[in-house]
């Protein structure tokens, strides 16, 4: 038998009712009112102000060294702290790369000064990044990047541009993956850099998306100047690290949450209906509303499961590629349907007129990107593929 | 994990693989796999059932073992010795006043080879009742993959009340636990077919909307084999109801969306009686009507919509941290 997602299920040691009472407790006390529709894939809603709130009550950086800003709590602390905001359609939008996946690679490949100098804003909730890898040549296919960092003295010149870069507009930092040698190819001669994104010579334009929100930018870079010190790890070693940093955002439940709040709304709207209306009694009357949301529910806990058993992989010092790309598909596939499923139970007018059928609108357009950002579907497959000794 | 568990699956892999016949499982004991040491079983616990079924699953185990582990583990619960002879499972209708059934029950696995039958019957009342009933007038059916699926009919039977409890939660449970088996097993083929078979000059496995497929299956086995171990480890823990409803109907679509592909990957080479991949498919297919089928998705939904949305995540959550 063929064992390719072979994790135990994952049980959440005792206190972590304690943990979940006091985040939930945080988000009760800090969530801004604000449109319902920021709820639904509330990862890519920036607010400054919950992530400030956030920092100053210590949900940022929970994993990471006191020394450096960081709580020095467990790794499945955050993990659940993580799926409390995200079910409650927290906008964490603002820090969630820095305190994703930035900081964690300075952890690990960083020097202590660049820690002392981006950890501690990163984990107050105040110092955002964005991620530099796609460019117009450069998608899926990453090794094909050609911006590139030339040794001067006492650091590096950059030219280039960089595209499809979330949230470049209100980040501090890019880590951004460079050619440092000239002729290079492929995946060999490529550097992480930690550049500030006010150093002169930046230029960052924004991508309007197809429902007119400003998110996607291009940034170009026209003889920046950095430091050496604005070098991350090893000359060289950037396709390795990267790598590395691709493995920290697959798995989460991110991946499986952005539909979340139209579920929510969904059931809301449905036992609305049926307090109103008797006669019609969505809630209590509608069986194939009743079966589209069990299905739903069953697949929500399925993703669970397979989230938190990843995760808890990870949180033990493994690489769990395959499970990792396992989550992310699986659970990309289940946002996507999840507005559809509903569109298909209910016959709604698309009219804006109520909080749901504004989700479900906003949740059809935006729905195709889950399965784009973050290593398409292709590409997942192909390093399930790989696991099952296919490739 | 059980401490028995490692040598029970161990057993289990040595014996499935034979093809056993009844006796030879009944000598080693799974029947009884569920009932305490006290009354003379082996006492293991669910995670304990899943792997054993996981694997009778992938063996295509053509025996009613889930059946009457379930059966066996049923009769325990009620205080009642275990009768001699195969006892399986089954839901009917009729009625049982003072002790005698007259009614039917249907579709009965292995039927007409039990010498028992732990039957849910409804008799018109709120809740049915569950009987331990000897095997009635047979007529013989079969399941899609060939199985006996007998109807048992009763006059005036004697009947043994062991109580109210409804076992169908319990037989979706188990049917997961060997459709996570057959499905992982079904994966094993079609990668060993798609490394071997050759054509446009290269092995199938080469061709990258082959290797897509393929991923898109082991996603499919990935999401039934964690749905069934989180619904043994909550039925470990006491109460498994939602997660059992959760896991069949996750393994409903896994097996929808699976079986398709790993014919599709074999061509028409899996589609004939001496390839083995139809042992596993036909059986996959037929298990997903077993014991609710879908119809476990509108309670799960009915639940949902008994409390405020926000509590959905609450309870999904609230029951994994017990």
């Amino acid at each position: 038998m063929t064992a390719v997602f072979a994790l135990p299920p994952y049980v959440p040691p005792p206190g972590v009712a304690a943990l979940r009472a006091e985040i939930r407790a945080f988000i009760a006390a800090n969530l801004p009112a604000g449109d319902p529709v920021h709820r639904a894939n509330s990862w890519s809603v920036a607010d400054n102000g919950f992530s400030r709130a956030l920092g100053a009550a210590g949900w940022l950086g929970m994993v990471w060294p006191r020394r450096w800003g960081g709580h020095e709590r467990p790794a499945m602390d955050r993990y659940i702290v993580l799926e409390e905001l995200l079910a409650a359609g927290a906008p964490v939008g603002a820090h969630w790369i820095a305190d994703r996946q930035t900081g964690p690679l300075l952890l690990r490949y960083g020097t202590d000064a660049q820690r002392a100098k981006y950890l501690p804003g990163m984990a107050r909730g105040e110092t955002y990044a964005c991620i530099g890898l796609s460019e117009p040549g450069a998608g899926s296919d990453l090794a094909a990047v050609r911006s590139r960092a030339e040794k001067v003295a006492g650091g590096w010149r950059i030219n280039g541009q960089k595209l499809w870069t979330s949230g470049a507009h209100r980040s501090h930092v890019m880590l951004a993956l460079l050619r440092s040698e000239a002729g290079s190819e492929r995946g060999a001669g490529l550097s992480q850099f930690l550049i500030d994104l006010d150093t002169p010579g930046i230029t960052i334009r924004p991508v309007i998306n197809l429902t007119g929100e400003h998110d996607f930018n291009e940034v170009f870079f026209d003889d920046v100047m950095v430091d050496d010190a604005a070098l991350v790890g090893g000359e060289g070693n950037g396709w390795a690290q990267v790598t590395d940093e691709l493995a920290l955002e697959r798995s989460g439940p991110e991946r499986y949450l952005s539909s979340h709040a139209l579920l929510v709304t969904l059931i809301d709207a449905a036992r609305s209906a049926s307090a109103d209306n008797q006669a019609r009694a969505s809630g209590t009357e509608n069986a194939a509303l009743r079966a589209t949301i069990g299905k739903l529910v069953a697949e929500l806990w399925t993703l669970r499961q397979m989230s938190m058993a990843t995760a808890a992989k990870l949180a033990g010092g493994d690489d769990p590629v395959v499970e990792a790309a396992i989550v992310k598909d699986l659970g990309n596939d289940f946002e996507q349907r999840l507005p559809l499923a509903v569109q298909a139970v209910l016959d709604l007018d698309l009219d804006g007129s109520t909080d749901l059928v504004r989700l479900l609108g906003h949740l059809l357009q935006v729905s195709p990107s889950f399965s784009l950002r973050g290593g398409t579907r292709e590409i997942l497959r192909g390093i399930i593929a790989r696991g099952l000794g296919l490739r | 994990m059980s401490e028995l568990r490692p040598q029970v699956v161990a057993t289990a892999q040595a014996l499935f693989a034979a093809a056993p016949d009844w006796s030879a499982i009944v000598a080693a004991g799974f029947p009884l796999l569920l009932v305490p040491e006290a009354d003379g079983g082996f006492g293991g616990d669910w995670g304990d059932a899943f792997a054993v079924l996981q694997i009778a699953g992938g063996e295509a185990l053509a025996q009613p073992l889930a059946e009457a582990m379930l059966a066996a583990q049923l009769i325990a619960r009620a205080g009642v010795a275990q009768p001699a002879g195969l006892v399986t499972i089954g839901s009917g209708g009729g009625h049982a006043i003072g002790g005698v059934f007259t009614g039917h029950v249907a579709a009965v696995p292995w039927g007409r080879d039990a010498a028992h039958i732990v039957a849910t019957i409804d008799t018109g009342a709120d809740d049915p009742v569950m009987l331990l009933l000897p095997r009635g007038q047979v007529s013989e059916g079969s399941s899609p993959a060939g199985e006996p699926r007998d109807q048992l009919d009763y006059r005036g039977v004697p009947a043994l009340r062991l109580g109210g409890a409804d076992h169908a939660l319990f037989g979706a449970f188990l049917r997961v636990a060997q459709s996570a088996g057959a499905l992982g097993a079904a994966l094993e083929l079609a990668t060993t077919h798609v490394n071997t078979r050759v054509q446009f000059g290269k092995p199938l496995a080469k061709l990258q909307a082959v290797q897509q497929s393929l991923a898109v299956l082991a996603e499919e086995v990935a999401a039934v084999q964690m749905a069934g171990a989180a619904a043994a480890a909550a039925l470990d823990r006491g109460d498994g109801a939602f997660e059992m409803m959760a896991a069949k109907l996750r393994t409903n679509m896994a097996i929808h969306r699976g079986v398709a592909l790993a014919h599709q990957v074999h061509g028409a080479i899996g589609f004939t009686q001496d390839y083995p991949l139809h042992r596993l498919t036909r059986r996959l297919m037929g298990w997903r009507s077993d014991f609710g089928g879908d119809s476990w998705a509108e309670l799960l939904g009915e639940q949902a919509l008994s409390a405020p949305g926000a509590e959905l995540w609450a309870d999904i959550v609230q029951r994994g941290d017990a």
